[in-house]
């Protein structure tokens, strides 16, 4: 028993050792989710899902990575509790029986040291799609509070919802086309 | 109101009825459903953070035919929701928003710049923290539709504040001063009661 953990120890240590560049938490205090929506061709609605996990391998020596974050749909908010019981609905994201979403993303593009483009996939309602997350902005710094290194910016993706099968008041209460923002830092590990 | 020089109060307000006869002023209500400020604030240089207020509540006056219009609004400080319980805490402190001595905060305009019909720009006063300081907020979108036997007007605005400009200086430099407000709007033609 002994001997398997330490045989586990090792290879933790080996895994740690291999990703050079570095292996982050995404910080779930300073990431936001959010989608906008057009309504009605007359305002913008933002909905925001609240409970996301994920984390973030990334070296920039290399100019790799490979993000993986998970989002909870039940914690879709709009402000509006009978909108939010809506988007839950069969009708929409279809929360009972697709309780998540998960984007993940294998190719990094950079510009120096500074990442402008993660492509990947969405999975949402059972259904994977390409999606490539641009970003409009991406900074690393060292926390001063957690006094470790932190990455993050402000990425964004235009998508076609009904390719996930989100067709609902399609098109004139709401366009195909929403815009995704994902506000995002992560806390190397 | 800057007085036209020459000209009596009574025939000023004469000269006003003529030129917005024929133009009636219409009001419009914020629909809650629809009607909501996010703020946006940069963090270490980083990352965008942002909030949400509302909804938020007041009346919306248009006179698109003579180019004018008012607003009055009012936010429920208290009610930020960033979807973070600990952040909206942080962020109701006397540092920042002071939500118990301040509960609301509120925008108040009557300089409206249109584009045709549409409204282009808002200029008016943001009352934050207790402090006034002047705000614009430029139309991003703006549009009207007839929903449900109804008018509603609406667009989506933004406008940029310093934070210390109205004594909000929690964690300053770190977190931005320069806070953009992107503000969601829908306001709906009372109907005639038809009872």
């Amino acid at each position: 028993m002994n001997r398997l953990i330490a045989a586990a120890a090792c290879a933790a240590t080996l895994a740690s050792a291999q990703a050079e560049g570095g292996n982050y938490a995404i910080d779930p205090t300073h990431t936001f989710v959010s989608v906008e929506v057009m309504h009605f061709g007359t305002s913008t609605q933002r909905v925001r899902f609240d409970r996301k996990e994920g984390r973030v391998q990334f070296d920039r020596t290399s100019r790799s990575g490979r993000v993986e974050i998970t989002i909870d749909m039940a914690s879709v908010n709009s402000g509006v509790a009978p909108f939010d019981s809506h988007l839950r609905s069969k009708d929409i994201l279809d929360v009972a029986e697709h309780p998540t979403a998960t984007f993940v993303g294998s190719r990094f593009s950079f510009v120096g040291d500074r990442v402008t483009e993660v492509a990947g996939t969405l999975t949402m309602r059972g259904k994977t799609h390409p999606v490539a997350l641009k970003a409009t902005r991406f900074n690393c710094y060292l926390n001063p509070i957690f006094k470790r290194e932190v990455c993050g910016g402000d990425f964004e993706a235009v998508i076609q919802r009904s390719l996930w099968g989100v067709d609902d008041g399609l098109p004139a209460v709401a366009p195909d086309n929403v815009r995704l923002l994902v506000q995002v830092e992560a806390i190397k590990q | 109101m800057r007085q036209h020089r020459g000209m009596k109060p009574t025939a000023l307000l004469l000269a006003l009825v003529a030129a917005g006869a024929g133009a009636q002023p219409t009001s419009y209500v914020l629909d809650p459903a629809h009607s909501f400020v996010h703020f946006e604030v940069l963090h270490f240089g980083t990352s965008t953070s942002s909030g949400r207020f509302g909804p938020i509540a007041g009346v919306v006056t248009l006179d698109r035919g003579a180019g004018r219009g008012e607003v009055s609004l009012r936010i429920d400080t208290a009610g930020v929701d960033t979807g973070l319980p600990v952040f909206n805490a942080r962020l109701r402190q006397p540092d920042l928003l002071a939500s118990t001595e301040y509960p609301e905060a509120y925008f108040v305009a009557r300089n409206f710049r249109f584009q045709g019909e549409r409204v282009a720009e808002v200029r008016g006063e943001f009352t934050l923290r207790g402090v006034s300081q002047p705000l614009s907020l430029h139309a991003r979108h703006f549009a009207c539709r007839e929903d449900e036997g109804t008018e509603v007007c609406g667009g989506d605005f933004m406008g940029e504040i310093l934070r210390s400009d109205f004594g909000a200086t929690y964690l300053l430099p770190f977190v931005a001063d320069r806070v953009r407000l992107l503000v969601q709007v829908e306001g709906r033609r009372p109907q005639p009661d038809r009872r």
